[in-house]
């Protein structure tokens, strides 16, 4: 019995021993490749999961800027879901998502519309990113002005011409307001996803597209049988990382209605950034951004499944 | 790279083709058009009718913007800058490994940065702060320097990687049959091969850089190195009566640097993403 342990013991040593000389064999062997991945690997260690974990530790804390922190437990969660504001602040971010869809469709258009140019596609889709080369702050004042609802040229062309009878004050409005602020962010960041789904179209090799005209193939067929199975990985990877994306884009929201009326357009990233900028509350904020990062990963896992459900149907 | 089909719908479909072009540039391109114009009008001509030729052009507003922004434009060009240097000496080397060198846990480390993309940058705003100012770094340019990194390294390591896995094998090999070490090879040999794909990314870090407005305005004040970008957003939502030829102006003035830029490095970045 005592041997048995002691034989074990020993055995595990020795595993532990050859691991670690397998380890100190690997590094060895591949010196150059971990030295080199080192100023990366720091990086993302220093910048970003640290932070991250750090933010979680906050959100535990009653934590004023350049305050004392103090430890409340889960106090901070439990006031955001008692607190009215925070579900209407859910529901902007929600109904903030869905520009996806319109970014989607704009983009899917316009990619296969370029792909068929017989000329100028550079010189085209070049013209169609200048929304999303800009600073977004820059195309929030433009948007700004265009939609001012006093003195911009959207509403006074519409008025002068009795299309409308008089001016929306959309910032006044809940729904107006929301949906001017979605469809602004939908229209400033489309094109990332239009540069992937075209790349991903242009790989597509001309070959399939003479098979199925040799086959005599319609348009229709030729889309859903060809194009948009070989653009699945494009559009999954596009829309994953835009709507991440999109629902940490504040400055938008920010200059055209500052989250009003009332919380009706704050979304939870500009919630999130009033609690830290304004009132200097981190670890409420922090609190805000978790569930703003439990709610983004619900988005995405639900588009990946549903995507792949239909693909399988539609096959 | 058009696909020619026969058949009597042709003329139809060349015209749904064309029309669909028309609108979709009409969209992306008549608001800034319509800024542009404005930009180049005295104060009484900006409202009234809508009309797209300045009637009475003036230069005006683009002197103020002109003087208005000089600082925080030099502001927003030593913080881009200084990012994309930064951002090259982080990712190149890890780049080149991922791209060319077999190791154990490759994919693994890989997939560590790449996740990255996916992750809400927001998120990172209140413990950022907090950090920097421990380190001294809140209000400084260096801060927003190593702060843009977050942003910047997936996607850098992501290009860099494909490109340097595109150049022929074995170069390094005959670099060191000609007496080069591993290092003198990536250094004299792979490094100057990657020029292009290099400038490409220091464009778009500058262009990050430059664009943002989530760190730049958290974490810095008006008595510190504030970019030009903040500066405007201050303008717009500062309530005070608002100079909207001046304000145009300025927008054209802050677009433009990182639209050029994105344009030359543009062919170097699409296929990274297209899988």
């Amino acid at each position: 019995m005592a041997t048995d342990t002691q034989q074990a013991r020993e055995r595990d040593l020795d595993g532990v021993r050859g691991r670690f000389r397998l380890y100190g064999q690997t590094i060895k062997d591949n010196w150059f490749a971990y030295a080199l991945l080192l100023p990366t690997l720091a990086y993302l260690v220093a910048l970003l999961w640290y932070p991250f974990v750090r933010g979680i530790w906050m959100s535990f804390h009653s934590w004023p800027f350049l305050g004392e922190p103090e430890w409340v437990g889960i106090q901070n969660y439990v006031n955001l879901f008692r607190w009215d504001a925070f579900f209407t602040s859910i529901e902007a971010t929600v109904i903030y998502g869905l520009a996806i869809f319109v970014q989607l469709f704009l983009a899917l258009v316009a990619a296969l519309v370029v792909a068929n140019l017989d000329r100028f596609q550079n010189v085209v889709s070049g013209s169609l990113l200048v929304s999303y080369t800009m600073p977004p702050v820059v195309t929030g004042t433009v948007w700004l002005f265009l939609l001012n609802p006093s003195i911009g040229p959207v509403f006074t062309y519409l008025t002068n011409n009795n299309i409308l009878n008089e001016a929306i004050y959309w910032t006044v409005n809940g729904d107006s307001a929301i949906t001017v602020v979605t469809l602004v962010t939908a229209w400033t960041f489309w094109p990332f996803m239009f540069i992937i789904i075209l790349a991903s179209r242009q790989n597509i090799s001309d070959e399939h597209y003479e098979t199925a005209r040799v086959y005599g193939a319609s348009r229709l067929q030729t889309f859903l049988r060809i194009t948009l199975p070989q653009l699945k990985p494009a559009i999954l990877i596009a829309v994953s990382i835009r709507l991440i994306w999109n629902l940490s884009k504040i400055s938008q929201p920010l200059q055209l209605t500052g989250g009003g009326p009332g919380y009706e357009t704050s979304i939870l990233a500009v919630l999130m950034y009033n609690l830290a900028y304004l009132d200097g509350r981190l670890g409420v904020s922090y609190a805000v951004g978790m569930v703003l990062l439990v709610l983004t990963l619900a988005f995405v896992f639900v588009f990946i499944r549903e995507f792949n459900r239909q693909k399988e149907a539609g096959a | 790279m058009s696909v020619k089909q026969q058949g009597y719908g042709d003329h139809l479909y060349k015209i749904a083709l064309y029309g669909t072009l028309v609108v979709l540039l009409a969209m992306a391109l008549l608001p800034f058009i319509y800024a542009l114009s404005i930009s180049f009008r005295p104060y009484s001509e900006v409202f009234g009718t809508v009309h797209w030729i300045p009637k009475n052009p003036t230069l005006d507003p683009w002197r103020t913007a002109f003087s208005d922004l000089a600082t925080p434009l030099k502001n927003s060009f030593l913080i881009a800058t200084g990012t994309a240097v930064l951002s090259l000496i982080i990712t190149i080397p890890g780049a080149y490994v991922f791209g060319r060198k077999q190791f154990p846990g490759k994919d693994i480390a890989f997939y560590a940065i790449i996740v990255a993309l996916l992750f809400p940058y927001i998120l990172l705003i209140v413990p950022i702060v907090d950090i920097w100012n421990d380190f001294g770094l809140y209000n400084t340019i260096p801060g927003l320097w190593l702060a843009y990194q977050v942003f910047v390294t997936p996607f850098a390591i992501w290009i860099l990687r494909d490109f340097f896995e595109g150049l022929p094998d074995n170069i390094e090999e005959a670099a060191m049959v000609y007496g080069c070490t591993q290092f003198s090879a990536f250094l004299r040999v792979i490094l100057p091969l990657s020029m292009p794909a290099i400038i490409a990314v220091g464009f778009i870090s500058f262009l990050v850089g430059w664009n943002d407005f989530l760190f730049a305005n958290m974490l810095t004040t008006g008595s510190g190195p504030r970019p030009a970008v903040v500066q405007l957003f201050i303008s717009t939502t500062g309530g005070e009566q608002t100079s909207w030829a001046l304000l145009m102006a300025e927008t054209i003035l802050i677009g433009t640097p990182p639209t050029i830029l994105y344009m030359i490095s543009r062919r170097y970045l699409g296929n990274a993403f297209a899988t």
